[in-house]
């Protein structure tokens, strides 16, 4: 096995990215400044609503990110921990527990005190939890909404009411952004955030489809940091033109056919959250010539992956679109559909394997990994590894045991390419 | 008789509308003797103890008579892993009940429908009608219940009746025919009625709150360690009892209503507002202390317990959290911790 250390290329726009992502927390800076609400919102909610609302969205699971980059959420969640916080509940919450007790800076994963609060069980009930622990901690509002759990045998006529009740809430909530705010619902602003959202997870996912070249253009070095501004900043016109040039940089790459790894001999699929204090684990995979060419969590956030919703709903219907797209969102798909759409993509991105992370800090993800896997092998012939870690505890990773199973794997891999 | 199992972490399934349907409701409890082996060949040891109980058990072959499951949304593990349950379980009906996470209006409009469609397909599966007029008969008797077990549960503060005994006695209800169980909770009532004090006075009153605990030797355990549980805060307690469904008000709207407007379970939000619903038992039943028992990873009780515990320290009563395992052996570790907690009481007297 070659252990010859082969380093893969960041697309120069990428680069840029620190400059969007400092647009994005100068802009909170900015706020502060002006007055101007603020609003914490979790993953999985329409961001694209606070924005069309005039308020300034934070992303505390965004924020506790930074401070694992930074190596300070294991410090962070201690202070959780040591409030009573259990060590088996999620990270990105203890992380943001830490922080805020601390009063951390933005630059190290702190969130300043927003004006209100926007969660949803959409992804986990955790959301709300975490948010209602801050709401009575920091004495703001805070509004909930509640998404129907779409199941494998949910049917079209449950979908039909399930709607209903999402839609019923996101006007609940502009309601209620007008009695905390004092700012009124702007159909024209909502029409203008929805097109450049739709725009940018359009392009998002146009960048995706030159992964499916082989080689692969780009790496997780342009997409794990690159999944930010769809986090943060949906519905903003300025990372539109940075996605944009991550796309005609990649394009290039595809015509003259380089790719972002010299020799690209194993292509493969990442599931769940990455350990965002461990970056380095992912580029390491390219010292077996082995390079992640689809992650359903970053493609996810480029939500508009149902084809009942066209451009024109979304124009149209900015906050009706919004109650179809929660509930078919890539990261929550019930097993059957979850089984189904890695079976597409395994077959048109090409993939040799598929890493699967056991997250302990996110659990709705990781139930069902362990039939996902045994039916990827006996229906595809694809081998699965499940590395059991966590996403923002680096405590629960344990790094020399991860990468004897990698080694394992990609040896599985490479001699079921010898045959 | 055939019976329609419950896989609930609440206990906000309607019942009334399975007994309309001819069938048995039988709420499905863990067995703390058996590990779960197959169940982890699905979902991760590091994910709730219980609920891996409960499909192991169903992996392994439920009761015969049960024809149909109903999974309801209580915390996350149940619409995770029902669709597990669809991938190992053959039953011709098997039905997600999306119970709302929220209890406002728009809430009790969308858990009214939901409520519809599972009716409409307990018909379509069965071929049966599940009428307006069958589901008023069965309020009743389930309200009927709800009166005897209420006027049950005061024996234990009473000291006459053990709290591991009323326990057993909730969970009975809960799994056999309801015309059995009134039957058994009127002969239970008489009997109380005649019984003098046989617990032990210098027992410390507790409130037991926590995770779903079904299992009633936990309870017998705790006690035997010199408590008597006077009250409770669960779903295998006051939350099956604690209300009645309105008998005037169209059928499927009282229901509905009936569960959004009971004591609040942690699964639901605010989950915060549990804590005025146990500090009004607290106070009522003037207990000693509180006991908070998380089963392991059971995230809704973990997040409730600093701030529970915050909140009971400045109101200075004794709250103990206990966090554990799903087996029995796992129990006598904690003999340490309760004993402790009954001398912290016993100084404060």
């Amino acid at each position: 096995m070659s252990k010859e250390k082969k380093s893969g290329i960041m697309l120069n726009a990428t680069n840029k990215l620190k400059n969007e992502m400092g647009r994005h927390f100068l802009a909170i800076e900015q706020a502060y400044r002006d007055g101007k609400p603020t609003a914490w919102a979790t993953a999985g909610t329409p961001v694209e609503l606070l924005y069309a609302m005039d308020v300034q969205a934070m992303m505390p699971e965004n924020s506790a990110t930074i401070s694992a980059a930074l190596k300070q959420s294991k410090k962070f969640i201690e202070i959780a921990e040591d409030q009573g916080y259990s060590y088996d509940l999620c990270s990105y919450f203890k992380t943001n527990v830490g922080a805020v007790s601390s009063k951390a800076e933005m630059s190290v994963g702190g969130t300043r005190k927003p004006t209100f609060m926007l969660s949803s069980d959409v992804i986990c009930d955790t959301h709300v939890r975490w948010f209602q622990v801050q709401a009575e901690r920091l004495n703001v509002p805070h509004f909930t909404l509640d998404i129907p759990h779409v199941v494998s045998n949910t049917s079209n006529r449950q979908r039909e009411y399930f709607k209903k009740y999402i839609k019923e809430q996101l006007w609940e909530l502009l309601d209620f952004i007008t009695e905390v705010t004092g700012h009124e619902y702007n159909e024209e602003k909502a029409r203008e955030v929805a097109s450049n959202s739709y725009e940018l997870g359009k392009i998002w996912q146009d960048v995706f489809e030159l992964r499916k070249n082989v080689p692969s253009p780009i790496s997780t070095r342009d997409t794990f940091g690159g999944l930010f501004p769809l986090f943060t900043m949906p519905g903003l016109k300025s990372p539109i033109k940075l996605y944009k040039r991550m796309y005609k940089e990649a394009k290039l790459r595809v015509d003259a056919g380089v790719g972002a790894l010299e020799n690209e001999e194993f292509r493969l699929m990442w599931e769940g959250i990455p350990f965002w204090y461990n970056l380095k684990f992912f580029s390491n995979l390219e010292r077996w010539n082995a390079m992640i060419v689809y992650e359903p969590y970053v493609y996810a956030f480029s939500k508009y992956t149902n084809p009942n919703i066209t451009k024109d709903d979304v124009l149209n219907h900015p906050v009706e679109s919004m109650a179809e797209l929660v509930l078919s969102f890539w990261y929550i798909y019930d097993l059957e559909t979850r089984v189904k759409k890695f079976k597409e993509t395994i077959k048109e991105w090409k993939i040799d394997g598929v890493l699967l992370h056991n997250n302990m800090s996110c659990r709705p993800n990781s139930c069902g990994q362990y039939d996902l896997k045994r039916i990827l092998m006996e229906e595809l012939d694809i081998p699965s590894l499940i590395i059991t870690s966590d996403m923002n505890d680096p405590r629960k990773l344990n790094e020399t045991q991860v990468v004897n199973q990698i080694e394992s794997f990609i040896e599985i891999l490479r001699q079921r390419k010898k045959k | 008789m055939k019976k329609i199992g419950i896989f609930d972490s609440g206990v906000d399934t309607p019942e009334e509308i399975i007994l309309a349907a001819g069938f048995v409701s039988c709420r499905l409890f863990g067995d703390p003797t058996i590990e779960p082996d197959k169940a982890n060949e699905h979902i991760p040891p590091t994910h709730c103890v219980w609920t891996r109980n409960l499909l192991e058990q169903a992996i392994k072959g439920l009761d015969k008579d049960i024809v149909g499951i109903i999974a309801t949304h209580g915390c996350d593990r149940t619409n995770r892993e029902f669709d597990i349950w669809l991938k190992c379980i053959n039953l011709d009906f098997m039905f997600f009940l999306n119970s709302p996470f929220k209890r406002n209006k728009i809430a009790l409009k969308f858990f009214i429908d939901d409520m519809k469609e599972l009716i409409s397909q307990l018909e379509d599966s069965f071929s049966v009608k599940v009428s307006s007029e069958k589901i008023k008969v069965a309020i009743k008797l389930m309200n009927k219940i709800r009166s005897l077990l209420m006027e049950i549960s005061e024996f234990r503060s009473k000291m006459v009746l053990k709290g591991a005994e009323f326990h057993a006695l909730v969970k009975e209800v809960q799994q056999i025919d309801k015309n059995e169980a009134i039957k058994l909770l009127e002969a239970k009532l008489e009997e109380l009625k005649t019984k003098k004090t046989t617990v032990n006075k210098k027992y410390k009153k507790i409130l037991l709150t926590g995770s779903d605990l079904d299992d009633t030797e936990f309870i017998e355990y705790i006690e035997n360690l010199g408590f008597q549980i006077v009250i409770d805060d669960l779903g295998i307690g006051t939350k099956y009892f604690w209300n009645k469904v309105d008998e005037n008000k169209e059928p499927i709207e009282a229901l509905a209503e009936y569960h959004l407007k009971k004591p609040i379970h942690s699964t639901k939000f605010p989950s915060y507002e549990r804590y005025d619903v146990i500090k009004n038992l607290a106070e009522s039943y003037k207990v000693d202390g509180i006991i908070n028992v998380a089963h392991k990873f059971c995230e809704p009780v973990l997040y409730d317990h600093p701030y529970l515990s915050k909140k009971f320290k400045e109101l200075d009563i004794p709250y103990l959290f206990i966090e554990t395992e799903y087996n029995r052996e796992s129990y006598k570790q904690l003999a340490t911790r309760f004993e402790a907690f009954g001398e912290i009481i016993k100084r404060r007297d």
